[in-house]
């Protein structure tokens, strides 16, 4: 199978970033200074002791300068900065630490593969920040990354977060945070230890002499005392005195011209850009209002916007003269954000209702250019959402709404879709919304009023059919309905044939979701082979981060086929691949936890390691955004009952396997769990012909509940017909260990009850072999009392040794036993965790040290220690060490 | 809530209507804009549209009821 190599590398598919952004490199862009800039030596030096300190803030109102001033001392710098426009999207860590990576990356800055990088918008895992930290703490030269518009980052976590990396990365990291507003960092820390440089608007703002050089390089000359006036006036601010040189240039009589400005009493900024404004050739003025409505914009999209063909000779002059227009390279240009509130307040004032029409041209345009997430936030603010909801579908982006970084950013565009907006497209996004939530209620009528309109309109294209059937599939997933899933999968392959090739190619996330719900809908039917071979498809595709959510699903769902079919070593191998692939992609979050973690917990179960279970499976356990689909909660149910039951709480356990799980079709492993739960739960509880009942109508037909059924006829004394059961299992193929262990454990019982101690033996060593490699410890554990004294003899004791009891058994290491005090059975497994912990404790380092040196807070080496102590019997650290290193662990 | 929120320079007529939930009258040398403030939300927005404009608030104050 595909899926052996799943802990390392994987090639990422060519051409489309990991965000999957054309538009991108235009954020990683510094913005180009403009002939008229004035470099001022005062700032550039003060700015240079951003190379000694970790955190500088530049820090200004609104067209200040600041942006120019940094762009410009950055180009200076012998080794390249990392540069990152921030943008509203970016308030979720997730999308924000993507893009800082992302930037890094185009930098030249090498991140390593294992850092990782976010694949849900809302989170990003503390793994990629500690490795982020860690490769920039290596680097044998310190990086300087700068973040522009920072104030548009509000988020107080990602603050927290850029904090953490700033303080791990050391003098491997200096952050330029250019900003209206204060940041939330800890910034009197900073300050106090003299670890900050911080420019703000005082020291931004011009003085006399600068202010006449400025005006100068704008072609304005003017006498001291002009240039005094003119700074108080403007309070020194940038785009004051700009805008002052630009309107006081095109006028007649300059000089005059200022004298009025300066004993004016309007608003800087609103005056002198209407003045600005109105001195521009009318067509030009036209140009600017239009393109206000764009963030980012080429000649073009501007050519698009204004039914011209002229618009690069206008930018680049509009660049030439520093008016409004900023250059990022790359023949993409953007307006100063000050300028482009401005000019979209005239925009409104002029052309009432224009807006929407000049949004829903740039969508279109957008749109086929391949930038479409820009195109369809462009259409949902013209409010079209007819060409919204369609770009989606006919674009086959459907997929993206459940999968990728921006999943819910797109699906939150929708958010202001009303429902008078009719069509098949419009009702598969709603549908697609509603079902991403796992909301049937609303989302199963969105999506048979979609069919509708689809079946009646015949001439729809075959994206949207897709589209449909990509949905019935999870529908069918979710409602538990294999027939349905297999309908649509169906579906879906004829379809394929009439969507041109590339598109498909772009969009693998479709077909991988598609094989998914497909594969969790057989697994759940029970079809374990035809399951494998649906989600052995979508994990051995090629990773990116639209793939990284289902090949995470497909993994956890293999993983689980094999714990059900008793192998635990191979569930566990599978789960941890998917939980590697959710660390590097900062999964989950919108998806919930899935099943890895309740199959990690199961295999933990099988090996009586209750605690790590019951952690496994509390970790998010009711934080859950949304419902689970029949597979989880049936597999929820039966870890959480065999939990219950190892802990002794059999009438718990019992309830718990009276949940009924509603689902279209009943689930053949789900009854034969909830058998064997009650049967367990029954016996324990002293009733063994309740436990009878619930096994026995599955015993003829199940291997685990025919076992189980032998094993109650033998708690009954009824040794013969417990063997007749068990000489005839039913075929279910190859049981995997955790299921042949048991069988063998029956059979070894029935030879110990009839007297043959040899064959019992024997029975109870093959079992030992079977389930060493996987340390099943459970098996033994349930298998009763009989078995004891066999482990403690002879070969049994070699076999069991080291993992089910104490030690291996060398004379030397063999200690009497206290009297009185019975040898432990069980020597609880230390985690890989609590291993590094011991190892470092042997080194005699101090919890503190350990902490540093593992990562972690000193809280969290406590509970290892804690747990350390429990584990060994012991209550301090030297005995723990002496104790480890008698039972071989050290 | 009401507010009161005076900015420095005399806005001109345009950029008032930015503002289309507050009244606003000229002053000396200041425009004074005010109206009611649904919550917090809408008062911090209110500051960083002031802002992005390249206002200068010099003064806020909530209304008596």
């Amino acid at each position: 199978m595909a899926v052996t190599d799943e802990n390392g590398a994987e090639p990422a598919p060519p051409g489309v970033g990991p965000t999957g952004d054309p538009l991108l490199r235009t954020r990683f862009a510094l913005p180009k200074r403009p002939s008229t800039f004035l470099r001022r030596a005062r700032l550039v030096r003060h700015l240079d002791e951003a190379l000694r300190t970790p955190l500088t803030l530049v820090n200004g109102s609104a067209g200040a300068g600041k942006t120019l001033l940094v762009a410009d001392w950055a180009a200076g710098l012998r080794e390249p900065v990392v540069w990152l426009t921030a943008d509203t999207a970016d308030r979720a860590p997730g999308v924000f630490w993507a893009y800082l990576l992302e930037a890094l990356r185009a930098a030249g800055v090498p991140v390593t593969a294992d850092v990782g990088c976010p694949a849900e918008a809302g989170r990003v895992d503390p793994r990629t920040l500690t490795r982020l930290a860690a490769a920039l703490e290596r680097r044998d030269r310190t990086t300087v990354v700068v973040l522009d518009e920072f104030d548009r980052v509000t988020s107080a976590e990602i603050a927290g977060q850029l904090q953490f990396v700033l303080q791990h990365a050391g003098h491997g990291l200096r952050l330029v945070l250019v900003t209206r507003t204060e940041p939330l960092l800890p910034l009197h820390r900073y300050r106090a230890a003299g670890e900050m440089t911080e420019i703000r608007d005082a020291e931004l703002a011009f003085t006399t002499d600068e202010a006449q050089e400025l005006l100068t390089r704008h072609g304005l000359h003017l006498p001291v005392s002009a240039a005094r006036a003119l700074v108080e006036r403007t309070q020194g601010w940038a785009a004051g005195l700009r805008l002052c040189a630009l309107a006081a240039r095109q006028d007649d009589h300059p000089d005059t011209y200022v004298k009025q400005f300066e004993a004016g009493r309007s608003t800087v900024a609103d005056f002198l850009l209407a003045e600005v404004l109105d001195r521009q050739e009318p067509d030009t003025q036209d140009l600017l209002l239009r393109i206000s409505v764009l963030e980012r914009f080429c000649p073009d999209l501007v050519n698009a916007l204004t039914l011209r063909t002229d618009a690069e000779a206008v930018l680049a002059a509009l660049h030439r003269e520093n008016a409004f227009v900023q250059y990022l390279g790359h023949a993409w240009y953007t307006l100063h954000p000050l300028f482009a509130e401005i000019l979209r307040a005239h925009l409104r004032e002029r052309f009432p209702g224009l807006e929407p029409e000049l949004r829903g041209r740039a969508a279109r345009w957008l749109r086929r250019s391949g930038a479409l997430r820009e195109a369809l936030v462009q259409g949902a603010a013209a409010d079209d959402w007819d060409f919204t909801a369609r770009a989606v579908v006919d674009d086959l982006a459907i997929g993206r709404l459940f999968t990728g970084l921006r999943s819910e950013d797109l699906s939150a565009l929708f958010a202001d879709m009303g429902p008078e907006v009719r069509g098949p497209a419009p009702d598969l996004v709603r549908a697609a919304r509603d079902l991403g939530r796992r909301d049937l209620a609303h989302g199963l009528p969105h999506l048979r009023r979609a069919e509708e309109e689809l079946a009646r309109d015949g001439g729809e294209p075959a994206p949207a059919r897709l589209g449909l059937a990509l949905l019935d599939a999870l529908a069918a997933r979710l409602t538990g309905s294999p027939e349905q899933a297999e309908h649509a999968a169906e579906q879906a392959r004829l379809l394929r044939e009439d969507i041109p090739a590339e598109l498909l190619d772009e969009h693998p996330e479709l077909t991988a979701l598609l094989l998914t719900h497909l594969g969790s809908a057989r697994l759940w039917a029970g079809r374990f082979e035809e399951a494998r071979s649906a989600l052995a498809a979508v994990a051995s595709q090629p990773g990116g981060a639209v793939m990284a959510l289902p090949r995470w699903e497909a993994l956890g769902h293999l993983a689980l086929i094999d714990y059900l079919l008793g192998w635990p070593g191979r569930a566990e191998q599978k789960a941890l691949a998917a939980a590697g692939q959710a660390e590097r992609y900062s999964l989950p979050r919108r998806s919930g936890d899935g099943l890895v973690p309740l199959v990690l917990a199961a295999v933990q179960l099988d090996r009586n390691e209750l605690d790590e279970a019951q952690a496994l499976l509390a970790g998010k356990a009711g934080s859950h955004p949304y419902a689970e689909d029949p597979v989880e909660r049936a597999g929820r149910a039966v870890i959480r009952g065999r939990l219950l039951l190892a802990r002794g709480d059999a009438r718990a356990a019992l309830a718990v396997a009276g949940e009924p799980v509603t689902a279209d079709v009943a689930s053949p492993w789900a009854q034969e769990h909830s058998a064997l739960l009650a049967s367990a739960a029954h016996l324990a509880r002293g009733h063994p012909e309740l436990a009878g009942e619930a096994v026995e109508r599955m015993a003829r037909h199940r291997i685990a509940c025919a076992v189980e059924a032998a094993r109650i006829r033998l708690a009954a004394g009824r040794t013969d017909e417990a063997l007749g059961l068990i000489a005839h299992l039913p075929e279910e193929g190859r049981p995997g260990p955790a299921v042949a262990v048991r069988a063998t454990l029956v059979r070894a019982q029935a030879a110990y009850e009839s007297g043959d101690q040899a064959t019992a033996a024997r029975l109870v060593a093959r079992a030992l072999l079977d389930s060493r490699r996987d340390r099943l410890r459970r098996p033994f554990l349930e298998a009763g009392p009989w078995i004891h004294p066999l482990l403690r003899t002879g070969r049994l004791r070699e076999l069991a040794g080291g993992w089910l009891v104490p030690g291996p058994v060398r004379p030397a290491a063999v200690e009497p036993a206290p009297p009185g005090r019975p040898p432990d059975l069980v020597v609880e497994e230390l985690s890989a965790r609590e291993r590094d912990v011991l190892h470092r404790l042997a080194e005699m380092l101090s919890t503190e040290e350990i902490a540093a040196d593992l990562n972690v807070s000193v809280n969290t080496v406590k509970t290892h220690l804690k747990s350390i102590y429990r584990k060994l019997g012991v209550s301090r650290r030297a005995e723990a060490v002496r104790r480890a290193r008698e039972v071989r662990l050290l | 809530m009401r507010y009161e929120i005076r900015v420095e320079g005399q806005m001109s007529e345009t950029l008032a209507k930015v503002f289309p939930e507050l009244d606003h009258v000229l002053m000396a040398g200041q425009t004074v804009l005010f109206g009611p403030v649904v919550d917090e939300a809408h008062l911090y927005g209110l500051l960083s549209r002031f802002q992005s404009l390249g206002l200068r608030v010099v003064e806020m104050r909530r209304l008596p009821e």
